[in-house]
C-alpha cells in the first residue's frame, strides 16, 4: 500500500494510492455529502452531490469517483463548491414531495440532513411536480415511494452486486425515470430488506416498521442478531420498552453493512406475544402460579432425585450463561447428559451470503463452555426419544414445536424443567415453569460460528416477575451448596476467562461494539 | 485547391423498400438522395454521391474503393496506420474534434482483454444529417473507414452501431456489410493475411443519448443506455470493459481517402488546426438546404449567402446555430468573421460541433426555438444525474410558460441560473448541450424574452 499525500482543505492528509477522495476524506473526518455513493457498492457517481473541487483542475469533480494523486489539493467548502452543493439540493427537491411529516425516513432522512447542512432556502420551482406510484409494493418486506426516490440506484445495485439477484432496474427516461420490479419478479430475496436501510431517503421503506414510531423516539443499543450463528452485528431499536425493529451494525469481519431479513424480523417471534411473569408449579388440575422460592426448590429436589438427567441449553443463551449451566448441571448430576440446541437446514447460494444454517447464534460459545456430552444434540434427543432420561431441564427452546414426537417422550418423564419466556408447547408439560428473559433484556457475550466473541446488550426491561436466566442458575447452584455469586455478565465472563482455555486473557471491556477473535484453535472447555 | 464543393440534398421515396423497416409512426423509412452537384472539384467525403448506385460494391470499387483497405492490410503495420492518420491532423468529427490518430493510440497494446472498434453511426443531433447521408448513399467508404480503423487498433470484431430511426440506412449499411463480407473484404484471413475481422451492424432503439459514445457502449452491451462515470476511459475501459474506440460515421469515412492520397495530402488542406474537409448539414430558413463539403476555415458568411443561396425567401438572417441544436446560436453580426473550423467558431462563442447548421430568419421567435430545443432535451434526458434529470425539465417548464403567456419576470435570470447549475457539473456532456442553447438564446435575444413576457403573446409573429 503506498502513501499518498493529498491536501485536503488545506490540511496534510496521508492516504494510500487508489482510495477515492471521498473515502480518503472519510478517514481523516471530513464527511463528503453524497447519496449514491456506498462503500460497498460499485460507483454510480449520479447525484452529483459529492462534487468538490480539485486544484487545477477545471471543473468540479465527483469525490467518489477520483482517486487521490500525490499533492493533490481538494477543496470541500470551497464557494463552487458549496454553491453545487445547493444546487443539487434544489435539483433533488424540486419533484419530491416534500411529505415529511407522514414519511417514516424523517429524522433518517438524507435529503431533510443535507437540506438544512447545504441549501436550506425556499423552492424556486413552482410549474408543478411530477407524479410518480405510491405505496408500490416491492416484496413481502418493502414498499416503494416513487415521488420521494432520487434515482440515486442504489437499491438497484444492491440487487445485482451483493445478492445478485436483479430484481429491480430503473425504468423510463429523464424526469420520469424510477425504479420498478423487472416484470414478474418480487423483491424477496433473503436480504431485500437492506434496500430500506441503503435508500438515503424515504423511497423504500420497512413494510414491518412502517407508521409504528417516529424514529426520533427509538432507543438504539448496539447488539448481535439472535437469529444465527453469523453473530450479524445488529442495533436493537426499541420504543416504550417494545423492539421495534432491528438495523444492521457495521462489522466488515462478520456482515459488512446487512443482515439478512430472518434476522431482521425474528424479534417478532422472540419478543413478541404474552410473557410469563411468574413460576408455575403442576398441581392436579395444571400449572399454578407460585413463589419462586417454592419453584427453585421443587427444581433442586426434582432434578437431584429423577436421574439419569437431560439437560438443553438455549441456542440464544450467552456464554455468561452458558457457563453456569454448564456448572449447575454438573453439579446436580455427574451422568447428566447436557447439549445447546442446534439444528441444521439447507441454504440457498443468496442464504447463504449472511445465513448460518442454524439458529442457535451462541452454539459454539456454549459448548466452548462445557454444554456439551461429545455426543452432540442429535443423539440426545435420540435417547430422550428411545426413553433414557427420567428428568429433563429445557431452557429456551420449544422442543415439541420443533419436533412433535418429542412430546411422547417428554410426558413420560418423571420430571420436568423449562425455562423459558412464553408458554409453548413444550411448556405446558412442565412440572415446574420458570419465566426468564429474552436475548433483548439481557447482557453478555455470544461466540459465532467462526469464532468472534461479541458484546450482548439489554435493549429493555423484563416484565416484573421473569429473572434473568443466569440468576436463576446462580439460585440453584446455591440451593446445591455452590456459592457463586456474580453480580453481572462481566464478572462471570472474568470467570470465564480464567477457566476457559480458549478464552484465557479476554477481556471483557475490551470486546466492545465490533468483538474480538477467538485465539486460533480455540473451543473446547477446559 | 477549390474552397468547398457543396451537394444538395433532397428527400426520395426509396425502392423495394423492405417492409420491416418502418419509422416510428410506422410509415415507410425514406432515405436522402443527393442531386445537384455544384462545384466540380475534388471531393473526399461525398466523391461517390451522386454517383448511380452508389450504395452498391460493384460502383464504389469501380471508383476505386477498398484500395486503401487492400494497402493497408497487405503493406502496413498498425502503427504505421496510426502514424499516418495522426500526420493527416484529422480530427474527431462527431462533434468533440478529439484528434483521432491521438484516440487510436490510447489503446493499451499488451492487453489480454480483446479490443473494439465501434462506428457511431448514432446520428441524432438535431440539424445533423451528414452521416445518414453516407450511410444510405455511400456506406461502404465508411465500411471501408471503419475496417482501416479496426485494423489499426488491431480489433478483431467492429460494431457499428446506427440509430434505430435511420431504417432505410440500416438496409443500405447491412447489404453493404453483405456485399463486402462476400467479396472477402471482411471476415477471416482477409487478403490472406491472416488478419480477421467481424464486422456487426447494431440498431439503436431511439435514443439522443446514445449518440454520447459511453451510452452507446452501454446500449451496444445491452443494457440501458446510460452514459459511464469517466474515468475509466473507453480506450482502456469500454466495450464490455474491454479497450474501445469509437469513431463518427464522417471521420471513418474519410480514412481511405487520407489512406490512398497520404497524410500529407489532408494535412494541406484546411486551417492549421483544423485539418480536411467538413461535412456541413445545412437546414432551416436556407435557400438551398442540404449536405455540403466543405474545407476547414471556409468563410462562414460567404457559404450561407454564396453556396446556400441565401436566406430564403429573401428574408433577413436572425439567427444561426453553427453545429448542432446543442451549440449557442449566434447573431448575424458574431458571424461576420468567422470561418467554418473549430477554432473560428469557438472565438465566437459557439462551437462547430457536428457541423448542424440551423439558420433561423427574421419571421422566428426565439421564444418557441429556445422552448422547442430545450423540450428536446427535456425528453431526451436518460434521467441518470441529479442536475440534468431535474435541470433539463425545469428549464423546459419555464420556457413553455414564457411560450404560453405565462412567464414571469424572474424566469429568465432563473433558467439563466439552472443552465449555470446544470453546466459542468452531469456525467456526460449532455447537460452542457442542454444548458448552452438555452443560456445563449436568453442573453443574445433577451429583449425578445422580455417582450413576450410583459404581453403574454408573441412580438415576433404578433
Amino acid at each position: 500500500m503506498d502513501p499518498v499525500k493529498i491536501i485536503l482543505d488545506g490540511k496534510e492528509v496521508v492516504t494510500t494510492k487508489g482510495t477515492t477522495v471521498i473515502k480518503a476524506a472519510a478517514d481523516a473526518g471530513v464527511a463528503i455529502p453524497h447519496y449514491c455513493y456506498h462503500p460497498k457498492l460499485s460507483i454510480a457517481g449520479n447525484c452529483r452531490m459529492c462534487l468538490i473541487e480539485i486544484e487545477k483542475m477545471p471543473k468540479l469533480q465527483i469525490a467518489c469517483n477520483t482517486q487521490v494523486a500525490e499533492g493533490m489539493s481538494v477543496l470541500t467548502q470551497s464557494p463552487k463548491v458549496l454553491a453545487v452543493r445547493k444546487a443539487v439540493m434544489e435539483f433533488l427537491l424540486i419533484n419530491h414531495p416534500v411529505d415529511c411529516p407522514i414519511c417514516d425516513q424523517a429524522g433518517e432522512c438524507q435529503l431533510q440532513n443535507y437540506y438544512m447542512e447545504h441549501n436550506r432556502e425556499a423552492s424556486r420551482f413552482e410549474v408543478g411536480k411530477i407524479h410518480d406510484r405510491k405505496k408500490t409494493i416491492f416484496g413481502p418486506n418493502v414498499i416503494f415511494d416513487g415521488e420521494r426516490c432520487i434515482k440515486c440506484t442504489r437499491c438497484v445495485r444492491f440487487c445485482q452486486e451483493i445478492t445478485k439477484t436483479d430484481e429491480l432496474a430503473v425504468v423510463n427516461r429523464g424526469d420520469h425515470s424510477t425504479i420498478a420490479l423487472f416484470d414478474g419478479a418480487v423483491l424477496d430475496n433473503p436480504l431485500s430488506a437492506n434496500v430500506v436501510d441503503i435508500c438515503p431517503v424515504g423511497a423504500l421503506t420497512d413494510r414491518d416498521f412502517r407508521f409504528k414510531v417516529r424514529v426520533w423516539y427509538l432507543e438504539k443499543t448496539p447488539s448481535i442478531c439472535p437469529g444465527c450463528s453469523t453473530g450479524c452485528n445488529i442495533s436493537v431499536e426499541a420504543y416504550q420498552n417494545q423492539i421495534a425493529r432491528f438495523k444492521p451494525r457495521v462489522n466488515e469481519a462478520v456482515n459488512s453493512h446487512w443482515i439478512c431479513d430472518e434476522g431482521r424480523y425474528c424479534f417478532h417471534d422472540l419478543a413478541g406475544g404474552e410473557r410469563l411473569t411468574a413460576p408455575m408449579i403442576r398441581q392436579e388440575g395444571g400449572l399454578v402460579p407460585t413463589t419462586w422460592e417454592q419453584a427453585l426448590q421443587a427444581v433442586y429436589t426434582g432434578l437431584s432425585s429423577a436421574k439419569p438427567l437431560a439437560a438443553i441449553l438455549c441456542g440464544r443463551n450467552t456464554n455468561e450463561e452458558a457457563f453456569l449451566f454448564a456448572k449447575l448441571i454438573k453439579k446436580l448430576s455427574l451422568e447428566a447428559a447436557l447439549e445447546v440446541f442446534y439444528q441444521e437446514r439447507e441454504l440457498t447460494e443468496t442464504q447463504k451470503i449472511l445465513m448460518s444454517p442454524d439458529r442457535a447464534p451462541n452454539f459454539r460459545g456454549a459448548r466452548d463452555m462445557g454444554v456439551s456430552s461429545n455426543g452432540g444434540f442429535d443423539a440426545l434427543m435420540g435417547k430422550l426419544v428411545a426413553g433414557n432420561f427420567s428428568s429433563a431441564y429445557v431452557v429456551g427452546e420449544d422442543l415439541v414445536g420443533f419436533d412433535e414426537k418429542i412430546r411422547a417422550a417428554l410426558q413420560k418423564l418423571s420430571f420436568l424443567v423449562v425455562q423459558d419466556t412464553h408458554m409453548t408447547e413444550t411448556a405446558k408439560l412442565a412440572h415446574v415453569l420458570l419465566p426468564a428473559v429474552h436475548f433483548g433484556e439481557k447482557e453478555g457475550t455470544y461466540t459465532n460460528r467462526k469464532g468472534r466473541v461479541q458484546k450482548l446488550n439489554a435493549a429493555v426491561i423484563p416484565p416484573d416477575g421473569a429473572l434473568q436466566d443466569s440468576e436463576i442458575f446462580m439460585q440453584l447452584l446455591a440451593a446445591a451448596d455452590e456459592a457463586v455469586r456474580y453480580t453481572s455478565p462481566s464478572e462471570i465472563f472474568a470467570a470465564i476467562a480464567r477457566e476457559v482455555t480458549a478464552y484465557q486473557g479476554l477481556d471483557y471491556d475490551s470486546i466492545g461494539e465490533q468483538g474480538v477473535e477467538l485465539r486460533s484453535g480455540g473451543g473446547g472447555a477446559s | 485547391m477549390p474552397a468547398h464543393v457543396g451537394i444538395q440534398a433532397r428527400v426520395r421515396e426509396p425502392t423495394n423498400l423492405d417492409s420491416r423497416f418502418r419509422g416510428n409512426d410506422g410509415k415507410e423509412d425514406v432515405g436522402l438522395m443527393s442531386t445537384d452537384v455544384f462545384f466540380e472539384m475534388e471531393k473526399l467525403l461525398l466523391r461517390n454521391i451522386g454517383v448511380p448506385d452508389s450504395q452498391t460494391l460493384a460502383t464504389y470499387q469501380s471508383r476505386g474503393g477498398y484500395a486503401s483497405w487492400r494497402k493497408v492490410v497487405e503493406g502496413m503495420k498498425p502503427e504505421q496506420v496510426i502514424d499516418e492518420v495522426k500526420a493527416s491532423g484529422l480530427r474527431g468529427r462527431g462533434g468533440a474534434g478529439f484528434p483521432t490518430g491521438m484516440k487510436w493510440s490510447f489503446v493499451p497494446k499488451d492487453s489480454p482483454k480483446p479490443k473494439y472498434l465501434v462506428c457511431n453511426a448514432d446520428e441524432s443531433e438535431p440539424g445533423t444529417f451528414k452521416d445518414r447521408l453516407l450511410i444510405e448513399q455511400d456506406p461502404h467508404a465508411m465500411i471501408e473507414g471503419t475496417l482501416i480503423a479496426a485494423f489499426a487498433i488491431q480489433s478483431h470484431t467492429a460494431f457499428i452501431y446506427i440509430r434505430g430511426e435511420m431504417v432505410f440506412g440500416t438496409q443500405q449499411l447491412e447489404r453493404a456489410v453483405e456485399e463486402a463480407y462476400q467479396a472477402g473484404l471482411i471476415g477471416k484471413n482477409i487478403f490472406g493475411s491472416g488478419y480477421d475481422l467481424e464486422v456487426i451492424v447494431h440498431r439503436g432503439a431511439g435514443a439522443y443519448i446514445c449518440g454520447e459514445e459511453t451510452a452507446l457502449l452501454s446500449s451496444l452491451e445491452g443494457g440501458r443506455g446510460w452514459p459511464k462515470v469517466k474515468p475509466p476511459f473507453p480506450a482502456t475501459h469500454g466495450l464490455f470493459g474491454c479497450p474501445t474506440v469509437v469513431n463518427n460515421v464522417e471521420t471513418l469515412a474519410v480514412l481511405p481517402w487520407i489512406l490512398e492520397r497520404g497524410a500529407a495530402a489532408y494535412f494541406a488542406m484546411g486551417t492549421e488546426k483544423s485539418k480536411g474537409t467538413k461535412l456541413f448539414s445545412v437546414s432551416g430558413h436556407i435557400t438551398r438546404p442540404g449536405v455540403y463539403e466543405v474545407e476547414m476555415g471556409y468563410p462562414f458568411k460567404k457559404f450561407l449567402e454564396e453556396d446556400c443561396g441565401g436566406v430564403s425567401n429573401g428574408k433577413k438572417l436572425k439567427g444561426v446555430i453553427p453545429g448542432g441544436a446543442s451549440m449557442p446560436v449566434l447573431k448575424p453580426e458574431e458571424i461576420e468573421k468567422v470561418n467554418l473550423d473549430y477554432e473560428s467558431v469557438a472565438a465566437a462563442g459557439s462551437l462547430l460541433g457536428s457541423g448542424g447548421v440551423i439558420v433561423m430568419d427574421e419571421t422566428t421567435c426565439m421564444v418557441r426555438a429556445a422552448w422547442n430545443i430545450a423540450r428536446f432535451y427535456a425528453h431526451e434526458s436518460c434521467g441518470q444525474c441529479s442536475p440534468c434529470r431535474e435541470g433539463c425539465h425545469w428549464m423546459e417548464k419555464i420556457f413553455h410558460r414564457i411560450e404560453y403567456g405565462e412567464g414571469q419576470k424572474s424566469d429568465l435570470d432563473l433558467i439563466l441560473n439552472i443552465a449555470g447549475n446544470i453546466m459542468g457539473n452531469t456525467i456526460c456532456p449532455f447537460g452542457d448541450a442542454a444548458a448552452m442553447p438555452a443560456g445563449a438564446f436568453i442573453r443574445k435575444f433577451r429583449d425578445e424574452f422580455e417582450a413576450h413576457i410583459a404581453e403574454k403573446r408573441c412580438t415576433v409573429r404578433g
